[in-house]
């Protein structure tokens, strides 16, 4: 899951970019709030995690504006302001939660998921579609109850196909929700994975939109 | 102070009133007595003298053909004092002629020898005012004598007169002040209640309709009061909220840095990590240090100064921080010609010097230049420092010193408190800081500057 990460902060910042890079997010850093809007504006993010005291624009401010633009990325205000007017204000204005630094990395990445997962109308935290079940937390994938072995890529690509079900994605989607900046990405990687999905998992899984892009059905009557 | 229950502004004033009143009011009538009493006995002894004269003048024609042997003639009684009033004639040595209510013996021991004019005597238990005089001869003596308490009782009578009506007054005036000053302490009693009412927590102004001239300086130092514990209070929240906030964020480094360490599988990544945790720890040890020297500053407004040589102390403190500019390839300079001596504390000027020279080198560049300079002149010392880094907005100089401010984009690590504790201590030293823009080196130029101690100059 490729997820912005707004914190002026250099040894925090650091510190969770790291640590969401090691529990399989894919994260973009920014240091200020004027980035901030700009790179929620420009890329579909599957989350954001703001700081709300940001230089240039304030993490507030950044969240008033993206919401006016219509955006309905689920934003996770990180902040080691508590007063709890400030917390009723970040969730009013359109925050999804609010957690009060220090937080705990695991605890960061759960309530990420959760809300990636809630964003996309799923109640649980296991994705299935037909035989397939993902598992984010976890970073697995069973088929018919069966464990299948995924490249980190793979499964993030996966997630994303499972997550938008019955939608199609061009490639340039698949990339811009997989690859953080400054990633080279060959012109047929994501051909490629979807290449290895279809060996692993079943060719009937994922289908083909010539020159669209792929879908993953929710339903196999085809 | 009185330990006891209050008193009431109302019975006070009723009290002090009254007392006033009867005390003026007593006053009067002892004046109003002696004055009576005064005029009463001229007025009287006046007429004991003009029935003298008349007696002497009635002797001179009949003495003789009346020498009756002391025999009374009852005078008539023509008026309700008449008889108090009694007289004797006295012809050789014999009491020739004596009202009827004239006592037998003579009213003026005559053996003393005889005297003219008026006496006070006591004759068998009654008080008697007596005129002596002679007659038209000379061996006759006529006295004409009054009881005394005649005259008091006249006196009596004109006192009563004027007390009654005071005394029965009395009452009634009590009522008309006490109700008189409960009208004049209603604003009072308004603002009473107005207080009473209030929520202990509540800091909006007091309100009160229709308070006096007297009181307007007391809501006016309690508004004041009000007003000033707001903003105290207001001061206060924020300061811990933003203490809050600045604890919170070494930790917060701390702990994702240790957790990445702790996921981390590839050795040298882990050692990274390992090594940001040790700077959130170091951050988080000087952010609380800073926050001891300033909550310890605002604690003891008034440490004890004494001479100190401020070259000598800021040499020990560029010493100290030189190898952070070597580590950061800065140039940091020493300049001072002679030694400065100010009334100062040492530890606090240490603090002033270390923080402003630290701030230098923090907020420079590497390769940048940091000059601090001990100077005097006209009897005054400063100490200035200067860098030659990016220098500060106008907006930003004028923030500095509130607490936890930092300049915006910066990307420094500070703890927001440095100023704090600068302005702090300058201000238990009545020290001026100024801060431009260095005419040298280009960045930031903080002078501090204060009047020289004793072997200066």
């Amino acid at each position: 899951m490729r997820i912005l990460l707004a914190e002026d902060d250099p040894l925090i910042g650091e510190g969770l970019r790291a640590g969401l890079r090691q529990l399989g997010f894919h994260v973009d850093w920014v240091r200020d709030g004027e980035a901030a809007e700009r790179e929620l504006r420009a890329h579909p993010y599957a989350a954001a995690v703001l700081d709300l005291g940001l230089p240039l624009k304030d993490g507030m401010d950044v969240l008033i504006e993206v919401r006016r633009a219509g955006s309905a990325v689920p934003v996770l205000v990180l902040t080691a302001r508590d007063a709890v007017p400030d917390r009723i204000r970040g969730l009013n204005i359109g925050a999804d939660d609010y957690v009060i630094k220090p937080v705990d990395l695991h605890e960061l990445a759960a309530r990420l998921r959760a809300l990636i997962r809630r964003a996309h109308g799923q109640p649980q935290e296991r994705l299935r579609i037909r035989d397939v079940v993902l598992d984010p937390a976890a970073r697995t994938v069973q088929l018919e109850g069966e464990s299948v072995a995924l490249s980190a890529r793979e499964f993030d690509l996966l997630h994303v196909l499972m997550l938008h079900a019955d939608q199609v994605l061009s490639r340039e989607q698949l990339e811009q929700h997989l690859y953080s900046w400054g990633r080279e990405v060959e012109s047929n990687a994501i051909e490629v994975h979807i290449h290895n999905l279809r060996r692993k998992l079943g060719a009937a899984l994922i289908h083909t939109v010539r020159g669209v892009g792929y879908i993953l059905p929710r339903d196999s009557k085809k | 102070m009185n330990n006891g229950p209050p008193t009431s502004l109302q019975g006070r004033l009723v009290t002090l009133v009254l007392a006033v009143v009867v005390t003026v009011w007593l006053a009067t009538a002892a004046m109003t007595w002696f004055d009576a009493r005064h005029e009463l006995d001229e007025l009287l002894d006046s007429h004991l003298a003009q029935a003298a004269a008349l007696l002497v003048v009635q002797q001179t024609h009949e003495m003789h053909e009346i020498d009756r042997d002391g025999e009374g003639i009852d005078a008539p009684s023509l008026h309700r004092y008449a008889p108090k009033v009694a007289f004797q004639v006295f012809h050789e040595g014999r009491l020739a002629l004596r009202s009827a209510n004239a006592p037998a013996v003579a009213l003026v021991e005559r053996d003393k020898g005889f005297k003219t004019g008026f006496a006070t005597v006591q004759i068998a238990g009654l008080t008697w005012r007596v005129f002596a005089t002679h007659g038209g001869e000379r061996d006759v003596q006529v006295y004409v004598g009054e009881q005394a308490s005649s005259r008091a009782s006249i006196l009596w009578a004109v006192l009563h007169s004027t007390l009654w009506p005071m005394a029965l007054a009395l009452p009634l005036l009590a009522l008309a002040v006490w109700w008189a000053v409960y009208q004049g302490v209603k604003p009072m009693r308004r603002l009473g209640r107005a207080l009473a009412e209030r929520p202990a927590q509540a800091l909006h102004p007091v309100r009160v309709e229709g308070i006096t001239s007297e009181m307007v300086p007391m809501v006016n130092a309690l508004n004041g009061l009000f007003e000033r514990i707001g903003t105290l209070l207001e001061s206060e929240r924020r300061f811990t909220a933003d203490a809050a906030h600045e604890l919170r964020t070494p930790i917060a480094a701390i702990r994702v840095q240790a957790q990445v360490a702790l996921g981390e599988t590839d050795d040298a990544l882990r050692r990274d990590a390992l090594r940001r945790t040790l700077d959130g720890c170091d951050r988080a040890t000087r952010l609380v240090e800073q926050l001891l020297t300033l909550s310890r500053l605002e604690a003891n407004a008034t440490p004890t100064l004494a001479e100190v040589d401020l070259r000598t102390l800021v040499q020990q403190v560029v010493a100290e921080l030189a190898p952070r500019a070597i580590g950061k390839n800065q140039s940091l300079e020493f300049e001072a010609t002679e030694p400065c001596s100010l009334p100062g504390n040492e530890a606090l000027l240490v603090a002033l010097a270390r923080n402003l020279v630290d701030n230098a080198l923090r907020y420079s560049p590497p390769f940048a230049r940091v000059r601090v300079s001990v100077l005097q002149h006209a009897g005054r010392v400063e100490l200035l420092v200067e860098d030659s880094g990016p220098g500060l907005a106008e907006t930003d100089s004028r923030r500095l010193g509130e607490r936890f401010f930092r300049v915006p984009g910066s990307g420094e690590s500070g703890s927001g408190l440095g100023w704090s504790i600068v302005r702090r201590i300058a201000a238990v030293h009545q020290l001026e800081i100024e801060v431009n823009r260095s005419a040298a080196l280009g960045g930031l130029a903080v002078h501090v500057s204060g009047q020289g101690g004793r072997q200066t100059g």
